[in-house]
């Protein structure tokens, strides 16, 4: 075999890489939509560790902070940081609040934050946020579930070849007509 | 990549690397604390210029008010609602729901301008529109599309919208009469206009985009009275290339401007060639008299309705696209692969079109040509395999559950 005896050096792994990386015909698209591949979920995650605590894996997730008068709530992005916030201190909120930190403060937060998600797109994201049930932060929580907003992230879709024994299901190959689903119409609120 | 290369480094500058040896164990490389982590060393390969990577704010300043005169009214009204007995009755409650319309009324007004630029960037909004430069979004815009019987697909920032659901032109309304940079209302005409485009649409030059409508001197926000450049055409995203962005902004003119360099034949309606457009080259030439002043931008993918527009309007035949994974990093082929399967380690470094034609030619052997395939066994398992070897058996038990490469025929 004339293979086995070129030498496995690092630029020939490189070339190699390369060779597979390369599209093999120049009839391709790219999408340049930065989300569509979170969306399609095939976009990079990072791993974090298994131990580690709270979880590094995620695209989006949500962060609370609640300070002695106020409360804010954000999504967070792994690499971009800070995409979407609402705060009880913004004047918006606050002007209709009797208190910026009571339960209903937090509930008209999360009701304020959950509207704001659909309006962006960005619905699914991870919630670390360990909230004792029955109180503020709980019905925070789920009021955002509950207007629409999922704490469940899709899990990365692996690349299947193959020789692998199972093939998944492509999130793009499945409609939504062929669902065939009685979802009522959107509206304007 | 060889152990030989690291040995040659250590000699060559002892006092930055040692090979360590730690109980019997050979560390390779800098000990952990002293080298740089995955992070630090991928935050300098893609380090940027600051110089040239420096973003120019390409919109309106704006005025703020007097912050005591703010902060009297904001104080005087939070007294009142903390006197009012009512609201403190439905907030002990957990009655207090407060008017999402309103909340958002004033939010686009203060802090919702510089939220909006954010998420624009985490969209790369302006990065693939403008390139280097941004805008914050004075002037809010209101978009719906109208989906019969009173309701409505609203456009906000990033939502999603069905092709079918933006088939027909959307109603747009702002206040045209609005100063961006004050806030207040102005005196005199205004003129605006309004370009839709979609920058992940082209087929083969990426950074183009298409030029989905275009409107010019719209007088004091009244959209229908715009001299239409470019009519409306619905976005077509194709299957399988995911989620396109439609990206719409809103430019406030200085006066009335002669844009007709850029008009858009009747004829060519349909004609993508002519819409290709550039946002950075359209603004590069007209930002003596044009700055931005409003954006909004949904995200739409494929759906059913896309191959009649695509046969019945574009005149195309409908593309099809789907997702070119990474193929897997296979090691050169040995001549003795050790506790390798030596049936699927062939097939790996076979030629791939060999490997398909002998699958597709066992599948047809066992089709009738009317009748169609064999039934499947209902027990797959129950049916002994006698006098094969191992491997074989292993193949025809996979064959038989549907694992492996007989699904990909």
């Amino acid at each position: 075999m004339s293979r086995s005896a070129r030498p496995l050096t690092s630029a020939r792994v490189l070339h190699k890489i390369k060779a597979l990386t390369t599209p093999q015909s120049t009839d391709y698209v790219v999408n340049r939509n930065p989300r569509n591949l979170e969306r399609l979920r095939i976009a990079y995650k990072p791993g974090g560790y298994h131990l580690e605590k709270p979880g590094r894996s995620f695209w989006h997730t949500l962060e609370i902070n609640t300070s002695g008068r106020y409360v804010s709530a954000d999504v967070k992005h792994f690499e971009n940081g800070i995409i979407l916030s609402a705060s009880t201190s913004e004047w918006a909120i606050k002007q209709q609040l009797y208190k910026t930190n009571d339960t209903a403060a937090f509930i008209n937060l999360g009701r304020v934050l959950a509207h704001r998600c659909l309006q962006s797109g960005i619905t699914e994201m991870t919630c670390n946020v360990d909230a004792v049930p029955g109180s503020k932060l709980q019905k925070l929580l789920q009021t955002l579930q509950d207007n629409g907003v999922s704490f469940k992230e899709p899990a990365r879709l692996e690349n299947t070849q193959p020789w692998d024994a199972e093939r998944q299901e492509k999130p793009w190959d499945v409609s939504e007509q062929s669902l065939n689903t009685t979802e009522p119409p959107k509206t304007d609120k | 990549m060889s152990f030989s290369n690291l040995l040659m480094k250590s000699t060559a500058n002892p006092g930055v690397f040692l090979t360590v040896t730690r109980q019997g164990h050979v560390l390779r490389g800098k000990p952990p604390g002293v080298a740089r982590t995955l992070e630090q060393r991928l935050r300098e390969e893609t380090v940027t210029d600051v110089e040239v990577a420096a973003r120019v704010n390409i919109g309106f300043p704006q005025l703020k008010e007097s912050r005591s005169a703010q902060l009297k009214t904001r104080l005087e009204h939070l007294k009142a609602q903390r006197a009012s007995k009512q609201l403190e009755q439905l907030a002990r409650n957990n009655k207090l729901l407060i008017d999402l319309d309103k909340v958002q009324q004033i939010y686009v007004k203060t802090t919702g301008q510089h939220d909006l630029r954010l998420l624009a960037d985490h969209y790369g909004v302006f990065e693939h529109l403008y390139g280097s430069a941004y805008f914050v979004p004075r002037v809010p815009l209101t978009i719906n599309y109208q989906l019969g019987e009173g309701l409505l697909s609203p456009v906000h920032n990033g939502n999603v919208i069905k092709p079918a659901e933006a088939l027909k032109a959307p109603e747009i309304s702002f206040d045209g009469k609005i100063d961006p940079i004050t806030g207040k209302t102005a005196t005199g005409d205004t003129y605006w206009t309004l370009v839709a485009t979609n920058p992940d649409a082209h087929y083969s030059q990426q950074a183009t985009e298409c030029l989905h409508w275009f409107i010019a001197n719209i007088p004091n926000g009244q959209v229908k009275e715009g001299q239409v450049l470019a009519e409306y055409l619905p976005p077509f995203p194709p299957r399988g290339v995911g989620y396109q962005r439609m990206v719409f902004v809103l430019y406030k003119q200085d006066s009335r401007l002669d844009l007709s360099s850029y008009q858009l034949a009747e004829q060519d309606y349909a004609n993508l060639e002519k819409r290709n457009f550039s946002t950075l080259d359209f603004y590069r030439q007209n930002q003596e008299q044009l700055t931005p002043a409003g954006l909004a931008f949904f995200q739409t993918n494929w759906d059913e309705s896309l191959t009649q527009f695509y046969h019945n309007v574009l005149k195309l035949k409908e593309p099809v696209y789907e997702y070119d994974f990474p193929k897997a990093y296979l090691s050169d082929q040995k001549f003795f692969p050790l506790k390798q399967p030596f049936n699927l380690y062939m097939d790996k470094h076979r030629d791939q079109k060999v490997l398909n034609k002998e699958y597709l030619e066992r599948k047809l052997a066992q089709t009738h040509p009317f009748e169609g395939p064999e039934q499947p066994l209902r027990y797959p398992n129950a049916h002994a395999i006698r006098d094969v070897p191992s491997w074989l058996r292993t193949e025809i038990r996979k064959r038989r559950l549907g694992q492996g490469r007989v699904q990909d025929y």
